[in-house]
């Protein structure tokens, strides 16, 4: 059977099927037909309201269908009236009866499942009437002592029981011998409750109600169990179990929800099914004797056929899985786990069918939560914290810094990076400096250009011995001799090997500074000079200079294609640190240096730092910058935007690991204005005078009325603090950091004895 | 190498989503139980439980922290159709020396929606206090606090329809104004043959978001979408979690259309594809800096990924669900070979700790700001400027 639908003239309130399910009956305000359900649509049999003679009874609030005569019909209007119809009647004639009892609206009226002409109904004025169809008045009045009956339902297990639910929350039970006093009563919701519906089989009762919340209630005992409580988005304007799912209940809302839900009572956080053909609030649900087929009329005027098929499953949308990383690399994973089946389950009532494992499996869902840490001593996240701990930014000469962070990089594993220092060293270290200088000068020529088949190789060489010479300068004992030849020879550097040498207190790697590194850095740079010289080939001009053109560079180291990688082996090939030893052979034939061809390193740093930014390692690049200090104004092409990104990007890393005084560090030293004014936001604090309360305007420490400086004493040494004050916001008592700190150490009460346990952390 | 330890989370139904916030000693929890619970690990060691409340009336799909600097501010999203702002609140100090109570208090019901909120992120830290949320409608919404220190005021901006039902959305969390604001939404629709992940820009000329990409390569449901994070690259790359992993580089063209339009153009690349889990992929998550993957799906398993020094993204560890850790060796493939330590998953049960040790305002001695402003996050001296004013 498929979903199926039409559309009425108005708001339809209430449903309600003949006993073999082939028919249904509506009524709403202006609305009340029966129809006969066919194969594919609806087709209608009779409207009750073409009578001429209309008025306010023929208004339902809702429907009833008798169970045990096809013909009889009963209405509650909004009127007050009870109204029961006769189907084979017409005209008139078809309105039997017309109990005026009620004062106010009735709001449900409900047939006896067994005995036929019996009727119970539910009104506004907080009675309930037994009906009796033969009778012209009601057999029995009831006088539920609240406001107003919003549902009765007769119990399909004790034949005399009805249970009615009232606005005030509270159920009653009922027996219709006994007019005088309900059974039971029990408060079952902290709202008003608008619906129930007696489970078909088990001694269940559901209530439904505006504190959105539907609650299953056991009555076999005389106190009633609440079973199962169904959490839901709106208030609750009606329920239906589902028949032959002992475990499944229909929902529709009173208010924002246009759906039909059906909850599995065992999962009471999210509908097992949901329909959402309805444009606006249904009013009831009906169903057709299956579990896979219901109808529902709303206020959108349609009575509609649904079909489980086409039901949509929210769980099904739901994200199963939740993963996360920390800022420490660590894991959390959260995830669906099969829960055991083997739990004993009520036997008896349930039934199972073919389409039973969805419904199965679908109560039982759990995850689990793991999170997996990072465990290894050294990973790249715990690295970044001791670079950005050691690195030295400032304060110290160039070369100096950068030995420092090279030995630091090292120290934690990061070969790569420490290599590159030593070569942002060496492009602009003091050596740079001077070629730079000579170069400006119009070149120390010194030299003619005797054998252009080696110039080329030599300016490769003299450089790169330079920067070897430099590098191994810690343990000469490799070089040294070479190193010392070299300086003979090129003049223009004696100086380098006085800044070779690391002036700061740190020695360490002295005795770790592998060869394999060094080498591997005079490959660097012999790849990175002659891929550069290989781009400047091409618009290579000779505006002054005074010598003919060089041949054709003869390339014997390949141009790298990639910023080399730590844990690639490649570089350590000895291929080309060979090219080192083969110097003696034109050193000595050399009887002037060429002028020095000036290369800028610039393009290919930032093409390594770009490099490293683009890996997620902007620690690296902005860390260079700031060493580079004024040399950064020969990386013209860096543009602004790019390095105020990879500052932010470090300042926020920064952060997250919690290194104030690096970020702060960081900022101070940024030569972006953007940057540097971080620093200059939302850093006012504004003091009063502890004696007067006057706000310290002129300064943080004097009080300009009382000339009292009380407010910044320290609490240990009673000297006025200059720089940094600590105080505690609970006593308001403090002092200089360290002596504060010194004083929290050993003890937990303030310095001065006011008896506040501060909190120093 | 990693080491898995089991948290008993005492949801009672599913948990649909784990955050950790930024620092990463605080996470929270939410679950279709329509609880939300807020953890703190003290030291290095225990997930302490330290709130839990019904955040909702119906499962709370998504819950994310907002940037410290506005305090400890969660959103969540339920299939209640609302999405909410909450603020952890230090009662006041019982006693000298003890702690104050801590809760959490909704700052505010997004209401908008008439559908489930299936996504809900807050904006980049630059940008203010902003919050997008996406809906099974296909409606996208982004809200703004204009006064950060008041988190109950929050209006609707901007309202963008996408017709498919959307499942995930992720700003993009570029640091510069190099890029102009840029979001990823992602569709779980099953139906319609189209492209399932599209990308909005804000356009500063129109002061609207406009569609400016849809991925057409991806017509499978999209259950999670991640842009990652963005530290200094040039280009863009996002994370999506289909039926498999794929990993796409977003990468901005300047040419002259895209300068008179105002809207940049992108040059759309998948550059990997990863089957590896061999079935649905629920979840993909990056790491702070961007350069590991971590995706997890039906298989149970969360996979990393990491790009390779020549720029080719290569998977480097599996996780087993269960804690076992599958180290990646030479045979991936052969994950039931496991060789890796196994650690016996440590239970951990829940309670509530009351020696915390969360520094935040309350009773506790901070720095004089003026000589050393940034040792503190700005939010917490807008609050000591407060309570010193009003001593």
């Amino acid at each position: 059977m498929s979903t199926i639908s039409v559309l009425q003239e108005g708001p339809v309130n209430a449903l309600a099927l003949n006993k073999d399910n082939s028919q249904v009956a509506i009524g709403g305000r202006n609305v009340f037909k029966v129809y006969s359900i066919e194969e594919d649509c609806f087709k209608e049999i009779c409207n009750l309201r073409a009578s001429k003679h209309l008025n306010l009874s023929f208004s339902c609030n809702d429907v009833a269908w008798s169970s045990t005569d096809d013909n009889y019909l009963a209405t509650a209007a909004t009127n007050g009236h009870v109204c029961v119809w006769n189907l084979t009647k017409s005209g008139k004639a078809m309105q039997e009866q017309v109990y005026q009892e009620h004062k106010r609206t009735v709001n449900k009226v409900n047939f006896h499942s067994s005995e036929p002409y019996r009727l119970i109904s539910g009104s506004q004025d907080g009675t309930m009437r037994y009906f009796d169809m033969r009778c012209k008045a009601a057999v029995a009045t009831f006088l539920s002592n609240t406001e107003s009956v919003r549902d009765v339902q007769f119990s399909p297990h004790m034949p005399h029981t009805f249970a009615a639910v009232s606005e005030n929350g509270s159920v009653q039970l009922w027996d219709v011998r006994r007019t005088e006093k309900c059974i039971q009563q029990f408060t079952a919701h902290s709202g008003p409750i608008f619906a129930c519906d007696w489970h078909p089989e088990a001694t269940w009762l559901a209530t439904a109600s505006r504190d959105k919340t539907i609650k299953v209630w056991d009555l076999t005992t005389s106190k009633p169990t609440l079973d199962y409580t169904i959490h839901t988005i709106a208030s609750i304007g009606h329920v239906k179990w589902r028949p032959q799912r002992k475990y499944h209940i229909a929902s529709c809302a009173l208010v924002v929800d246009c759906s039909i839900n059906i909850w599995d009572i065992r999962r009471p956080f999210i509908p097992f099914a949901a329909f959402n053909e309805h444009k606006d609030i249904a009013s009831g649900v009906a169903w057709r004797g299956d579990s896979q087929v219901f109808l529902s009329t709303s206020r959108d005027c349609s009575l509609i056929q649904h079909s489980f098929k086409d039901a949509s499953r929210p769980a099904s949308k739901a994200n199963i899985q939740a993963l996360d990383i920390s800022t420490k690399g660590n894991t959390l994973f959260g995830m669906r786990v099969p829960v055991s089946t083997n739990t004993t389950k009520p036997t008896g009532l349930m039934r199972k069918s073919s389409t039973s494992t969805i419904s199965d499996q679908f109560h039982q869902s759990a995850s689990v939560l793991h999170q997996f840490t990072h465990v290894s001593v050294c990973n790249d996240l715990s690295s970044f914290e001791f670079l950005a701990k050691n690195y030295i930014l400032y304060g110290r000469s160039f070369p100096e810094m950068c030995e420092h962070n090279a030995a630091v990089a090292k120290e934690c594993g990061k070969s790569n990076i420490s290599t590159i220092w030593k070569i942002v060293n060496t492009m602009y270290g003091e050596l740079y400096v001077k070629i730079q200088a000579m170069h400006n000068n119009g070149g120390l020529n010194l030299m003619n250009n005797v054998d252009a088949s080696s110039t080329e190789k030599k300016n490769n060489d003299v450089v790169g011995e330079a920067a070897a010479a430099q590098f191994s300068s810690a343990d000469d004992d490799v070089e040294g001799e070479d190193q010392v030849d070299h300086t003979a020879v090129a003049n223009g550097y004696h100086t380098y090997n006085k800044y070779g040498h690391p002036k700061g207190d740190f020695s360490f790697g002295e005795n770790e500074l592998d060869l394999e590194l060094d080498a591997l850095s005079i490959d660097y740079r012999n790849g990175m000079r002659n891929q550069n010289q290989l781009q400047q080939q091409e618009d290579w001009t000779l505006p002054n200079e005074a010598f003919n053109i060089r041949h054709e560079i003869r390339d014997r180291s390949p141009p790298p294609e990639q910023f080399p990688n730590n844990n690639s082996p490649d570089f350590n090939d000895d291929s080309h640190s060979s090219t080192v030893d083969e110097q003696p052979t034109w050193l000595v034939s050399v009887s002037k240096i060429p002028p020095m061809p000036i290369w800028d390193p610039s393009a290919s740093l930032i093409e390594s730092l770009k490099h490293h930014a683009e890996k997620g390692d902007v620690q690296t690049s902005v860390s260079v910058l700031i060493v580079l200090g004024e040399h950064r104004k020969n990386l013209k092409t860096l543009d602004e935007n790019t390095v105020t990104h990879w500052l932010m990007g470090y300042i926020q890393t920064l952060e997250r690991f919690r290194l104030w005084n690096v970020k702060a560090l960081v900022i101070e030293l940024a030569w972006i204005p953007s940057i540097s004014q971080m620093n200059q936001q939302s850093t006012r604090i504004n003091t009063n005078c502890s004696q007067c309360l006057k706000p310290l305007q002129r300064s943080g420490w004097l009080c300009d009325r009382c000339h009292s400086t009380d407010a910044s004493r320290c609490s240990i040494c009673h000297q006025v603090v200059k720089g940094l004050y600590v105080w505690c916001q609970g006593c308001s008592h403090g002092g200089h950091l360290m002596h504060m700190q010194e004083w929290f150490s050993k003890n937990k009460q303030c310095p001065t004895g006011c008896g506040h346990l501060c909190e120093y952390r | 190498m990693f080491e898995a330890a089991e948290i008993n989370a005492e949801h009672k139904d599913l948990i649909h989503d784990v955050a950790y916030d930024f620092y990463g000693n605080r996470m929270a929890t939410c679950s279709s139980d329509q609880y939300v619970k807020v953890w703190d690990q003290i030291g290095n060691e225990k997930w302490t439980l330290t709130s839990s409340w019904k955040a909702h009336s119906g499962s709370v799909w998504k819950v994310t922290w907002a940037h410290p600097e506005f305090g400890q501010v969660l959103a969540t999203c339920s299939f209640d159709r609302t999405a909410a702002v909450w603020e952890e609140i230090i009662g006041e100090t019982p006693g000298p020396g003890e702690r104050g109570t801590r809760h959490w208090v909704r700052r505010t019901n997004l209401v908008d929606s008439r559908t489930s909120v299936t996504d809900v992120k807050f904006g980049p830290k630059c940008l203010g206090l902003q919050l997008a949320t996406c809906s099974a409608d296909g409606i996208i919404r982004i809200y703004e606090a204009p006064d950060v220190m008041n988190l109950s005021q929050w209006t609707l901006q901007h309202e963008i329809t996408c017709k498919l039902s959307c499942s995930c959305l992720s700003w993009n969390p570029s640091l510069t104004n190099n890029h102009p604001q840029m979001i990823a939404v992602g569709s779980d629709d099953n139906t319609a043959q189209t492209g399932k992940v599209f990308i909005f820009e804000y356009s500063e000329n129109s002061r609207r978001w406009m569609k400016i990409e849809t991925i057409i390569t991806i017509m499978e449901p999209v259950h999670d979408i991640s842009f990652a994070p963005n530290l200094g690259r040039s280009y863009h790359i996002l994370a999506v979690a289909t039926k498999d992993v794929k990993i796409i580089n977003l990468t901005p063209i300047k040419d002259n259309s895209s300068i008179q339009s105002g809207l940049t153009k992108l040059d759309v690349q998948t550059v990997a594809q990863f089957t590896d889990h061999t079935c649905t992929v629920w979840r993909a998550s990056w790491n702070v800096t961007g350069t590991v993957l971590a995706t997890s799906g039906d298989d149970g398993c969360v996979r990393m990924f990491k790009m390779n020094y020549i720029n080719s993204w290569k998977p480097v560890t599996v996780l087993k669900g269960d804690g076992a850790v599958i180290p990646n060796d030479a045979h991936r493939g052969s994950i039931a070979s496991s060789t890796g330590v196994l650690t016996p998953p440590i239970t951990q049960t829940a309670s509530y700790n009351d020696s915390g040790s969360m520094v935040r305002n309350g009773v506790n001695y901070t720095l004089k700001p003026t000589n050393c402003p940034q040792h503190i996050p700005p939010r917490l001296f807008k609050r000591i400027r407060q309570s010193f004013n009003s001593i």
